[in-house]
């Protein structure tokens, strides 16, 4: 028994010595930045088209992925917020939320904590100027009204997970130890100036390239931090448990932007790629009589066994 | 993705595939026959059986559906079974 109790403290600090080794990328904690007031002034803060001059290829296979309309999503995202708003925070009695005009940020984070995670920075009105705008595109698409549907879905796919939530805002996970992430800063797997006027520096994240970093968003059951704890992904808490844990190796990254060749269009079932990668389906067939019983007598019958190996890092289909 | 997190709840069956694991899946088809006075006789000694998994994200077939994996296999039952 002490035995046991002293590796296990052993181990512990040795996790504790490589976390205050590591790289100083971050550093203290940034004053807030002022709250946008629009949907216009929030998109314009993570605006990645900037970046797309001199990292063309990233930003078009980020472009063709999920991340950059995470709001709208396939579109069933924006419509199913809708639904958690009518359906859930209206209904509750103590959410506080009886009529659009009560949404708050913090009434959209057990979506946007994931979806949207900038939100933080915006003012309430951004929130109300979120549901209104997905209300009106579903207004103008079922009244057949096309250029109007088109400008506001438009609008709502222009919040997304853009390149500075991932490569910002997202980058540094344990900020006690690996300091917070700098408003000049793009942050990557190497250190030194940055030629973007607005971010002219860029450090290492050191987590950036692990599930860790992509754990952030994807889930591990509810979201207990929140009052009202929602559930949407769960493909980390998965990855840890059912696929870590019985010897998988390759993390988020290497499948989803390396093996898989796509980079940043980080894609799955809509995918071929991704498709070929996800199973091995064998199926046996043959033919037999069963003798079930007097009655009925002998059936002549095909049986078919199918065997199927998931290969990903997680359960699928995920949440 | 799409279905909602009631069958990851623990609350509704969860039908997912669990990864770096075999899930064992068996039809039966039987053959179509008619009775006679002693024997039992098949209508079709063969059948050709379609295979096809169906990702379904949104739990319909709503457009939004997905193929990963089809194949067909034919397989016959020419012997007669009799009653000794
Ligand atoms: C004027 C050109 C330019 C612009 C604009 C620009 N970058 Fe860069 N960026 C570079 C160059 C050059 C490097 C260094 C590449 C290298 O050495 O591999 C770099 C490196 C990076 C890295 C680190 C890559 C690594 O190897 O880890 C990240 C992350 C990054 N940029 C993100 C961005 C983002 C996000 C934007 C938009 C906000 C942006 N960049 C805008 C030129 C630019
Ligand atoms: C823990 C982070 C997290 C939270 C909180 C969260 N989501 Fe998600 N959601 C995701 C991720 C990640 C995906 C994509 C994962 C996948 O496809 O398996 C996703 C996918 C979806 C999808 C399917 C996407 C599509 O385009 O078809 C819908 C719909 C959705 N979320 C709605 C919501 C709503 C509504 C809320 C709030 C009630 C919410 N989510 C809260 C992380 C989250
Ligand atoms: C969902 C999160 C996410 C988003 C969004 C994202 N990145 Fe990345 N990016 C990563 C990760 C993770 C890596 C490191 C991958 C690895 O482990 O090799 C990376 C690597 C990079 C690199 C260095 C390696 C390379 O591919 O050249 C650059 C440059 C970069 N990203 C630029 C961008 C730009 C520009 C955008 C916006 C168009 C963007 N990223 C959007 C997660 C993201
Ligand atoms: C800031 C939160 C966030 C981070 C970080 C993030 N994702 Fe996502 N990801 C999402 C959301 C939200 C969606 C779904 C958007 C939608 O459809 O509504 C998504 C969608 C996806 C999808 C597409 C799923 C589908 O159903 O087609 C894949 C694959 C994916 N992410 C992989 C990754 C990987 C790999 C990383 C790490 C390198 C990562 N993501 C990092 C939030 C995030
Ligand atoms: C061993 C390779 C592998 C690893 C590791 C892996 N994935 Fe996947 N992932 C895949 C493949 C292949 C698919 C396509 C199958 C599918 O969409 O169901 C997929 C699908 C997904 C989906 C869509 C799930 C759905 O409902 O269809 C998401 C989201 C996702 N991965 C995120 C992640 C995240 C986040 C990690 C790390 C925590 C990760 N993946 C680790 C191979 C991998």
């Amino acid at each position: 028994m002490k035995k046991v109790v002293k590796i296990g403290v052993s181990l512990f600090a040795m996790t504790a010595l490589w976390a205050s080794g590591a790289y100083c990328a971050g550093g203290p904690e940034p004053a807030a930045p002022a709250k946008a007031k629009t949907i216009k002034e929030l998109v314009a803060r993570y605006d990645s088209s900037r970046c797309m001059e001199c990292h063309e290829e990233a930003h078009e296979q980020w472009d063709n992925s999920l991340h950059s309309h995470s709001i709208l999503g396939t579109p069933r995202t924006a419509p199913t917020i809708i639904t958690a708003i009518d359906k859930g925070l209206k209904l509750f009695p103590y959410s506080g939320v009886k009529e659009d005009k009560d949404i708050t940020v913090e009434s959209l984070m057990f979506c946007a904590k994931c979806h949207l995670p900038q939100l933080d920075e915006a003012t309430d009105d951004v929130a109300r100027e979120i549901v209104a705008t997905i209300r009106g595109w579903q207004k103008a698409s079922k009244e057949g009204n096309e250029d109007l549907a088109d400008e506001l879905e438009e609008k709502i796919a222009s919040l997304n997970i853009g390149c500075m939530v991932c490569h910002n805002k997202m980058a540094i996970i344990h900020k006690w130890a690996d300091g917070y992430a700098q408003p000049d800063t793009v942050y990557g797997s190497q250190d030194g100036d940055h030629d973007d006027e607005k971010f002219p520096k860029m450090a290492k994240a050191p987590a950036l390239g692990e599930s860790i970093f992509c754990g952030q968003c994807h889930g591990l059951g509810p979201n207990f931090e929140l009052d009202e704890p929602s559930q949407c992904a769960t493909a980390y808490g998965s990855y840890l448990y059912a696929y870590v844990a019985h010897g998988g190796s390759d993390s988020c990254q290497e499948c989803h932007m390396h093996k898989s060749g796509l980079g940043h269009d980080m894609q799955a079932y809509n995918d071929e790629t991704m498709i070929k990668m996800a199973l091995d389906v064998k199926v046996e067939a043959r033919s037999l009589f069963w003798r079930k019983n007097k009655e009925e007598g002998v059936i002549p019958k095909g049986i078919i066994k199918v065997d199927l190996y998931n290969k990903t890092g997680h359960v699928i289909p995920d949440g | 993705m799409g279905r909602g997190p009631y069958e990851k709840s623990g609350l509704l069956a969860e039908t997912s595939l669990p990864p770096m694991k075999h899930v064992h899946e068996r039809f039966e088809i039987p053959y179509p026959f008619k009775d006679g006075k002693k024997q039992r006789e098949l209508i079709n000694d063969e059948l050709v059986v379609s295979v096809k998994l169906w990702y379904v994200p949104f739990g319909e077939f709503d457009g939004y559906e997905v193929i990963f994996f089809e194949e067909e296999k034919k397989i016959d039952l020419k012997t007669e079974w009799i009653w000794r």
